[in-house]
């Protein structure tokens, strides 16, 4: 009896020092993204005020050509996709691959540090251009030419120790979601982002067949890359958490092959009833309705997995954001669905509708999951424990209204814009009543970004104090409500 | 998913396939276009379609200072939309015209190493601007003081497309006839540099409502 539960005592033991050994093989690299990651966050939500208000009021501040509209508003997306997006993504990633494959990072360290460097100056320098007068004016990569390269190169050096880790771990007989939907994001990535780069910037021109690329680029990078990377993310967590097993591997096997099979087709119902062939916005429109059935599938099986323990909502902070990210998943779709279908399309298309689905997609759903997974991945690889509740809470509820603000004001707007513009009586009016309509509603966007940014300030500074190595000493974790409930988190969660 | 190979196979698969049909086969295709003669005798016109390219030049301009932002360039069919019906944005430049503006075709854009169909319709769809523009003069002012003509307007004033310069002599013909809160002190002059032409030059080569040979021609012949 004694030697069992002695045996059983040193296997858990065993167990936290694999964990241990992994977590301090990719702890840099992982902090590194982090950090640069938040910085570059609240570097974009300081550019969405901005923006908003140079919207609303061109001459604010003057009329300096660095701070027009036509270049913030790029600044501001750009910031948001390459400097927080992809990069904190890749920490999610790499840090989630290694524990999950139960794989140290062997080698090649300081590799992962110089790509991670050049990335940051790519992005920097990109986005300076763009301010300076170099933007391409082409969508999510209005970056010069010569930046993409860097980017592309950086990126590998991440996706290639994840690919052997995946490989050396994989299973015939295991099914293991969350790492699949991470190799699909390391996979897929670099081959939309060189596909649309050579198009639109190596070959000689492909006139509008060059617009619908691009629209495809960015709808395949929310499809498959931010998609995958906050799924795998959630169907990581929130078993971890929860201590329930995924409800349905069937559900998930399903949910990923719909993705993976729709996900390429989307993006050129953007330019409906534009100068492409009729064929390919049919099709894009098409795949983009079908994608509710893995949207609601994947929802589904998170909401299963859930069941039951909905108070860890409240008090894990992890749970918490991830959550919520999950339930701005299908809310996406449907918005996706929305503006891609041929009946409520053509009001919604050229309006704020399209900004307010970016930003649900890359902020409500991909960043939500992502600051749930680093509440999580953080503490384990600092060796200290979140400072403090409030600030958390603070970065929730700010981060969660702010954007609940954004997506339906721009929602809204969309229809009004959408609405005016199609207006029988608008046909000989100009756009003063457009004007007027849009205003109220990139005021709000103005003051949601606000406070979007005295959250992320306030994040920023506690992930620098983290990983200063500032953080609580302490065996519990931070727990967002201390209650009779603390105590049923399941042992795993602490791991 | 019985091995890795297996797997990834399936991924390449499921996402190559898009990818093939979508864009590959397409951007190929697309390079073997070339713009079309018209039929004197069925178009009633003579020369090509479309017949001249935009402004590159200008384009760069266009696209720097992200005019697309607010700008589209793209008429929609009148079952999606009423830009065909909307005052001014055609070769007709009358109120009610009898037919619609048509919708644009990939071979308007022949020529243009990217065609900037736009985000958003916060401003006036440009695609025919040609036709409306008025004169240089005041296609200068616009760019300079929006706001001199429609005080509501949230387009930004581009400045640094423009010199103000101490006004030696006569003063110059270029000059912007501009008034009280937007002119310059006095004895100055606000003078286009060659991008601001360049991009006025561009503004006004978009013309993207030719006749399509064989189909629209016969019909808008006068």
């Amino acid at each position: 009896m004694q030697t069992t539960s002695s045996s059983a005592d040193t296997d858990v033991q065993a167990d936290n020092l694999r964990r241990a050994a992994i977590d301090k093989s990719v702890k840099g690299p992982v902090l590194f993204l982090f950090l640069n990651g938040a910085f570059w966050l609240m570097a974009s939500t300081i550019l969405g005020v901005l923006a908003a208000l140079k919207l609303f009021a061109p001459s604010f501040l003057g009329d300096c050509p660095v701070l027009q509209y036509g270049r913030l508003q790029p600044t501001h997306l750009n910031a948001l996709v390459y400097g927080w997006g992809v990069q904190a993504g890749l920490g999610v990633m790499l840090w989630i691959m290694a524990r999950r494959s139960g794989q140290e990072l062997k080698s090649g360290k300081s590799v992962l540090y110089v790509a991670g460097i050049f990335w940051n100056v790519a992005v920097t320098l990109g986005l300076l251009s763009i301010l300076f007068g170099g933007s391409t004016s082409i969508e999510w990569l209005e970056m010069p030419k010569w930046v993409w390269p860097i980017m592309l190169a950086a990126f590998l050096c991440f996706a290639w120790p994840m690919t052997t880790m995946f490989a050396r771990a994989f299973r015939p007989e295991g099914f293991m979601v969350s790492t699949w939907y991470i190799l699909g994001a390391c996979f897929w990535f670099p081959w939309i982002f060189v596909t649309a780069n050579v198009a639109l910037h190596c070959l000689p021109g492909l006139g509008a067949l060059g617009a619908g690329v691009n629209a495809w680029y960015v709808h395949a990078v929310i499809m498959l890359f931010f998609a995958p990377v906050a799924i795998g993310s959630a169907y990581y967590f929130i078993p971890k958490i929860t201590g329930q097993p995924i409800a349905s591997s069937q559900l998930a096997q399903m949910g990923f092959w719909a993705l993976a099979c729709l996900g390429g087709w989307t993006g050129m119902q953007h330019y409906m009833g534009g100068p492409l062939p009729a064929w390919m916005p049919a099709i894009g429109s098409l795949a983009s309705v079908l994608l509710l059935v893995p949207v609601g599938v994947v929802g589904l099986n998170h909401h299963l997995t859930t069941l039951g323990k909905h108070h860890l909502v409240a008090s894990s902070p992890t749970l918490r954001f991830t959550f919520l990210g999950a339930l701005f998943y299908p809310i996406s779709g449907v918005i996706l669905a929305l503006i891609s279908n041929f009946t409520t399309g053509p009001t919604l298309q050229f309006t704020n509708a399209w900004y307010g689905f970016q930003i649900v997609a890359v902020y409500g759903f991909f960043s939500m999951s992502v600051f749930g997974a680093i509440y999580y991945i953080v503490p384990r690889l600092t060796g200290c424990e979140w400072l403090s509740v409030r600030l958390i809470r603070n970065h929730f509820w700010f981060s969660t209204y702010g954007i609940a603000t954004i997506v339906i004001t721009s929602l809204v707007a969309g229809v009004q814009q959408g609405g005016d513009l199609n207006h029988p009586e608008m046909w000989d009016q100009d756009f003063y009543q457009l004007v007027m309509n849009t205003q109220p509603y990139i005021i709000a966007r103005a003051v949601a970004w606000g406070l979007i940014t005295w959250s992320n300030i306030w994040f920023l500074v506690h992930l620098m104090l983290m990983v200063a190595g500032l953080g609580r000493r302490s065996s519990a974790p931070t727990l967002l409500h201390h209650g009779h409930d603390e105590s049923s988190l399941p042992h795993g969660a602490h791991a | 998913m019985s091995n890795f190979r297996t797997f990834i196979l399936a991924l390449t698969a499921s996402f190559g396939f898009p990818w093939l049909c979508l864009i590959i086969i397409p951007a190929i295709k697309y390079q073997a276009l070339t713009p079309v003669a018209y039929d004197k005798d069925k178009d009633g016109v003579e020369g090509y379609y479309p017949p001249a390219p935009i402004n590159r030049q200008g384009q760069l301009t266009y696209a720097r200072e992200g005019c697309a932002q607010c700008h589209t360039q793209m008429i929609r069919p009148t079952q999606l939309s009423l830009d065909g019906w909307h005052k001014g944005w055609g070769q007709d430049q009358e109120a009610r015209p009898t037919t619609p503006v048509r919708s644009n075709t990939l071979l308007d854009y022949l020529g243009e190493p990217y065609a900037f169909l736009g985000v958003q319709r916060l401003g006036p769809d440009l695609t025919n601007y040609g036709w409306r523009a008025s004169s240089r003069q005041e296609m200068h002012v616009m760019l300079y003081a929006p706001r001199q003509r429609h005080e509501w307007s949230n387009m930004p004033a581009f400045k640094n497309l423009y010199e103000v310069r101490l006004a030696q002599g006569p003063k110059s013909e270029l000059a912007l006839k501009l008034s009280k809160p937007f002119a310059p002190e006095a004895g100055y002059e606000v003078v286009p540099t060659p991008e601001a032409e360049a991009l006025v030059d561009y503004l006004l080569s978009l013309k993207k409502d030719n006749p399509i040979p064989g189909i629209t021609a016969a019909a808008v012949k006068k």
